[in-house]
Parts: C-alpha cells; structure tokens; sequence
C-alpha cells in the first residue's frame, strides 16, 4: 500500500512540476540575481523539511541579500532561541535544614530501584572542629548535571551528553562502559552496574526496572542493558516527564530540597541560588554544578 | 665492505637453519605458550559471560589491572617503534639487529593493548561505537583512532623493511618461502631503484611514525589520564611526557632481552657492542624517568592538596607501598642501574639480560602505581576508600591475553623473514 501512494505522489510531483513556470526563465526577465533566486529557493525547501536551520538560512544569505536588494530588502534571523523556551532543571539543598537522615538515599534507591552497590544520591557525614565543639555536616550527593560536565567530555562514544533540560543524559544503549567517565567525574556520582540484584533478599526485584531517561527496559536481566553499563542520577527524568519532583525532593524530611527552573529568575530555585548562602561543590574545576548548596 | 661479508655469511647461516624443521626449543616454547593460553582462554570465556563482575573492580576503583596491562603495552609498542626509528630514520646501523623485530614487536603488543581494552570494557560488543560515535572531546576516542592508524602505519613499515628478505625468501621451498609467495607480488624483484625506493619509505614511514608515537600513541594514552581534573595525582602537564619516557625504558628494555634470550636458544652469537650500547641507552633513559616522577612528586607533595597527598601515600605509605618501593624503585631502578654501571657487571651479557628484564618488571610496576593509587582514594573524603587487588580471574584472563601475544610473535618469526639481517642498513648509512 505505502508503496502505491508513494508512487502516486511521484507522479504528482511531475504534474505539478510541468505545470509551474520554468524558474529560470522567469527569474531570467526579473533584474534581480538568478542563480541566487534559485539558491533561496532551493534552501527554503530544506528549511520547510527540517533539513537546515532557519539561523542558517539567514546566515548564508543576508550578506548576499543586502547586495542584491540593499539594506531595506533584508531582514534580521528571527530571535527563535527565546528565553523560555522550557525549563533548565536545578536543585538547591539547604544544608542548614538537611538532618542527615538518608530518607533521600534511600527513596531514591526506591525510586530508581538501583542494585546493590548503586546509589544514586548520597549523604556525606562529617564531624567539623575539635570536641567539644563539634558540629556534623550532612552534605547530600547526587549528581551535579554540570553545565560543563567532565564526564561528557570525555566520553569516547557520546552516549553521556547535556540535554536541553539541563540534565545529563546516558545513553545505556550505546554506552560501551570504558568506565573513564567515572574516573573523570570529580563528585563520585556515577557507578557501573556490575549486574548483581537484590533478587535474593527481595522477591520480584528483577521483574520491574525504572524507566531511566524515560526509557522502559521491562525486567533486569543478566546481560540486558543497562547491566555492563554506567548509571547515575538524573533528577527523575521520568517523574519530571509527569510533572512530578524528583523522589528525593519530595521526600526530604527537613524540607531542605528545593526543585525548579534556574532559568526563570522568579522560581524559588533561582532566588536562593542567588542567596549569600549559596555555593556549589569544587568550582574551581569549572564544571559548574546545576546543584546548589546553601551554607 | 668487511661488514657487508659478515652480514652475508650470517644471512646464509641463519637460511640453512630454516630449512630444517624448528627446533625442538621452539616446540617445546609453543605448546607451553598454548598451554597458557588455553587456561587464560578458559578465564577469558568466563568473563565475557559473567562481565566485569569476575573482577576485583568497583565504583571507586573502576580501572585496574586490565587498564594497568594496557597502557604497559602500549609502552612497549611505543618504545620499540622509537627504538627501530633510531635505525632506519637516523641510520644508527648498530642496532640494525633488532629492526625488524622492534616492528613486529610494536604490532604484536599494539594488538595486545587493545585486547586488554577490550577484555575492560563492560560492553566489549559495542567496541565500535568509540569509532562510529566519534567524541571529539574525548582522548579516549582520539586514541582508538590513532591506534589504528599506528598498527597500519607499523604493517606497512615491517613489510618494506621485510621485502628484500621476502622476494629472497620467496625463491625457496621452505614455510617461509610460501608464505613470502603469498605476500610479494609476483614480478618483485631487487635492484638498486628498489632499494632506493624501499630506503625512502622507510624514513618517510618513520618520520611520520615519530610524531604518531609519541604525540598520538602513547603521549596520547598519558593525556587519557592527565585531562582527568577529578584526579589531582594525574592532572599534570608532565605526565604524558613521563608516560613517552618511561615507553622508551620499557621498550628498549624488552627488545634488548629478546635479543639476548633468542640469540642464547638458537646458539648464535651475542653482539656484545651493542648489548652494552643499548643497555646503556636504556638506563639512561630510565634516569631521565626518575628525574621526571621525583619532580611530579615532589610537587605534588608540595601542594599539600588533600587528596594529592593521599593518593602519594597510597602508593608510597600503605600496605600496598611494596609495590612502589619494591617493584618500581628497588627491582626497576636500583638494581639494573647497578647492573650497567657497575664495572664488574656492566660487560656481563648474563646480568645485563637480568637487568633488562627487571627493567621491564619494574615498569609493569609503574603502570599499576599510575593506574591504582589515585583510584582508589575517594573524590570526597567522606566517601567510602576503594579496595582494589587483582582477583585470581584478572590475572588469568591477563596471562592468556600474554600468552596470545607471545604465540602469534613466535608464530610471525616463524613465518616471516623477521630475523634475517638484510643489507638494508648499510647502505642507508653510507
Ligand atoms: S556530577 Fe559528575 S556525573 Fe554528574 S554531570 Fe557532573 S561530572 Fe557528570
Ligand atoms: S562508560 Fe559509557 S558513558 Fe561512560 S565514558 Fe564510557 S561509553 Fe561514555
């Protein structure tokens, strides 16, 4: 069937095509360049398919349209790339309100049903000053989604990559788990999954796996993807898809998570990001975090 | 012209040898090395149904041993690679001996290598996507490139500096003879235009061959490790260099002791001169070595950046710091230096044998000491410490891909004209 239509629209395209003027010729009688009516034209069509960008439509051509027809006739590429053109996702932890209970951890271990060894989020303890004037920090981890992420840097296949989002993507499937963007991260965030399961101690842990990237795997199986590959969190790509918070922001007990777009000056997340208080892990390696820490 | 005759009068000696049947040493040396290769093949098998789960790997420490393995073999191929460079583009015709078998030893451990990264990876049957997904940011991806390119460029050097040897080889009924019909055109001939021609692409060959050694392949492997910011131990700028140095040692070293262990099997006649000479070279090399890690250490110390100077006690101060201090520093470096420059040694084929082989022990050495100790100390303190020692399967699966890198060398020796001294080198002196 597919083939017939197919067919048919072929020989449309040849009616239409005779019936049109010859381009050529007519552009021939206008004053104007022809090779470069025919070149714009040509790329229009690319443009309309989705084969090339309209920037770089306007990019080829403006210089030659201002020749041709002055600086009246051409006209600016249109500002596409608006401001909000959706959310870039951050998270701020206020460590002031964080009680190191690892009711994060252990939802997102719930949430993402990581196997043993595996943990997406982590809450580092640490005892600062000299007793008896101690005081603990609790300092949760998940990963940074960095907007110059080591790890995708040096990924040799470019199956770790930025998205649009904000968020830093895996692509288990063409992941070949060399492991460097492992090594390469400097906030400990990623881990290879050995393909060990909680099977014995939980029955049914294999039968459902999370739908990572918004990806549904179906059950973990010895060999499937995304055993043999590298994990890590993703800000819940798949509850976000739902409109819903990451599990760890939903669950915190100490209220100590916040969740939004840092690209809308006006949600929560940008104004405290902009608090005194604010401050990211390791800047000075310049990966800059999208998960920001209030002191 | 004198030297011409003993080279001729060698070429027709080591020839009446060929035509016999090998040697009962070699038998017994290929079924030892099949032997090896079937246990190791056996653990090898293993690890590709269990994945990276037969090893001692984990989050912390995601490389080990395999990736130690690796960037030694890649040393090894770069060091011999420089090495025959030094004979066929600078014409230094005293070590026109191991020429040819540096270049086949260059292949044999690029293939090596690359085994070890594939055995690594957690996904081996998606290898290609490093290729297909080329990530230009990626020093891993640049390097998967360059090693092929290198492996071509080597292939096509050993085929020109074996070709006389071949269209000789070519004319005789022995095994050599018919492997060199199947791989010489038919109307190859020798002349003095050919060996002008072959003269030329040999030191163009080599020529580009220095930068891609250096630069591409095993500068290339250092970067994998100094870009790493996450690691402060590797994130300095001297670390592809000591890697290009410390390939040098390794691979002069290596060829120097096949040299001498083969010429002892087969009963020939050791070149004393340019055993000395070139253990000479090797140590030389290996102070230089030293010379670049105290300075990386030193400054590193210096630093007093937390996580620099644990991942230094890891390797210096720990439980595992024999390896540091035993391996590396005591059996790598102390030891053949005494060796070469001890009077009473430093003419002994026997003990500069020793110490070129310790040399190379010392590097395997040295490639753990990069590879473990900043791996295994955390990127945060308060995260937990890596563990990280070979499981009994790591160490199999590394003896069998060993053992399949000796056996298709032994193989290539048996097969072509690898050993037979030509008059190649002569004449590009002159
Ligand atoms: S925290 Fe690590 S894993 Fe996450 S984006 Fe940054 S470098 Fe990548
Ligand atoms: S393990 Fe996978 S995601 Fe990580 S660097 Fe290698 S190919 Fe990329």
């Amino acid at each position: 069937m597919g083939l017939f239509s197919n067919e048919k629209k072929v020989d449309y395209d040849k009616i239409v095509d005779k019936m049109l003027p010859d381009a050529r010729k007519e552009l021939d009688e206008s004053q104007y360049d022809t090779e470069l009516g025919l070149n714009m034209a040509r790329d229009a069509r690319k443009v309309i398919s989705g084969k090339l960008k309209i920037e770089d439509f306007h990019k080829v051509y403006s210089s030659s349209l201002t020749k041709e027809f002055g600086n009246y006739y051409a006209s600016e590429t249109p500002d596409t790339k608006k401001k909000s053109d959706g959310p870039k996702w951050a998270m701020v932890i206020d460590l002031k309100k964080c009680v190191g209970c690892d009711t994060c951890t252990v939802s997102c271990k719930a949430e993402n049903r990581t196997p043993p060894g595996i943990s997406y989020n982590v809450v580092m303890e640490s005892l600062e000053g000299e007793f008896p004037n101690i005081k603990a920090v609790n300092l949760p981890r998940p990963c940074m989604q960095c907007d110059k992420p080591a790890c995708a840097q040096v990924c040799p296949t470019r199956a770790t990559y930025k998205m649009e989002n904000g968020i830093v993507a895996i692509d288990n499937d063409r992941c070949i788990g060399c492991r460097y963007c492992i090594v390469a991260c400097p906030y400990g965030a990623r881990s290879f999954d050995f393909g060990d399961s909680y099977e014995q101690e939980m029955v049914g842990y294999n039968d459902v796996t999370s739908p990572e990237y918004g990806k549904e795997r179906g059950n973990r199986e010895k060999g499937k993807t995304p055993i043999g590959t590298v994990r890590k969190c993703s800000f819940c790509f798949h509850r976000l898809q739902r409109g819903e918070e990451p599990a760890c922001v939903e669950t915190c007990i100490g209220d100590a998570r916040f969740f939004g777009d840092i690209s809308d000056p006006n949600s929560v997340v940008s104004k405290l990001a902009a608090s005194p208080r604010a401050f990211r892990l390791k800047e000075e390696l310049g990966t800059h975090p999208n998960v920001i820490y209030l002191r | 012209m004198s030297n011409l005759a003993v080279d001729l009068k060698q070429k027709t000696t080591s020839k009446t040898k060929i035509n016999l049947e090998v040697s009962k040493a070699f038998k017994i040396w290929i079924s030892a090395l099949t032997i090896a290769f079937l246990i190791g093949g056996y653990f090898i098998v293993e690890r590709f149904i269990t994945g990276l789960a037969a090893t001692n790997l984990s989050s912390i420490t995601p490389w080990g041993a395999w990736i130690a393995f690796y960037i030694f073999f890649v040393g090894l191929s770069a060091g011999s690679f420089l090495l025959s460079t030094l004979i066929y583009v600078f014409g230094m015709e005293e070590y026109e001996r191991v020429g040819k078998a540096a270049l086949f030893t260059a292949i044999v451990c690029m293939i090596v290598a690359l085994t070890f990264v594939l055995m690594d990876l957690g996904r081996p049957e998606r290898l290609l996507n490093a290729i297909i997904f080329w990530n230009v940011t990626s020093p891993l991806a640049w390097e998967v490139h360059f090693y092929m390119v290198y492996i071509g460029l080597l292939t096509a050097e050993l085929y020109i500096a074996m070709r006389e040897d071949l269209v000789r080889a070519a004319k005789m009924n022995t095994l050599k003879g018919f492997v060199a019909r199947l791989i010489t055109f038919k109307n190859a001939t020798i002349n003095a235009a050919t060996k002008k021609r072959d003269h030329m692409w040999m030191k163009i060959l080599g020529t580009i061959g220095i930068p891609l050694a250096i630069l591409g392949v095993h500068g290339g492997t250092g970067t994998i490790f100094a870009v790493v910011k996450a690691r402060p131990a590797w994130n300095t700028a001297l670390f592809p260099i000591i890697f290009v140095v410390s390939a040098m040692v390794s691979g002069t070293a290596l060829l120097l002791a096949m040299y001498i262990i083969k010429k002892k099997v087969q009963k020939q006649p050791i070149d004393q001169g340019m055993v000395v000479s070139l253990s000479k070279m090797m140590v030389g090399f290996l102070i230089i070595d030293l010379g670049l890690q105290f300075y990386e250490y030193l400054i590193g110390w210096y630093g007093l950046e937390a996580e620099h100077l644990d991942s230094l006690a890891t390797m210096m101060a720990s439980e595992k710091a024999w390896s540091f201090w035993g391996v590396q520093m005591f059996l790598g470096a102390v030891v053949p230096i005494t060796i070469v420059f001890w009077k009473k040694t430093s003419q002994n084929i026997n003990a500069l044998l020793a110490a070129a082989v310790l040399i190379v022990i010392g590097i395997i050495g040295v490639r753990f000491n990069i590879v473990v100790p900043p791996l295994v100390v955390p990127v945060f303190h308060e995260l937990p410490w890596g563990n990280y020692a070979p499981t009994i399967k790591e160490w199999m699966v590394s003896v069998g891909v060993v053992a399949m890198g000796l056996l298709i060398y032994s193989f290539g020796e048996l097969l072509l004209p690898i050993e037979e001294t030509s008059d190649e080198v002569s004449h590009n002196g002159k």
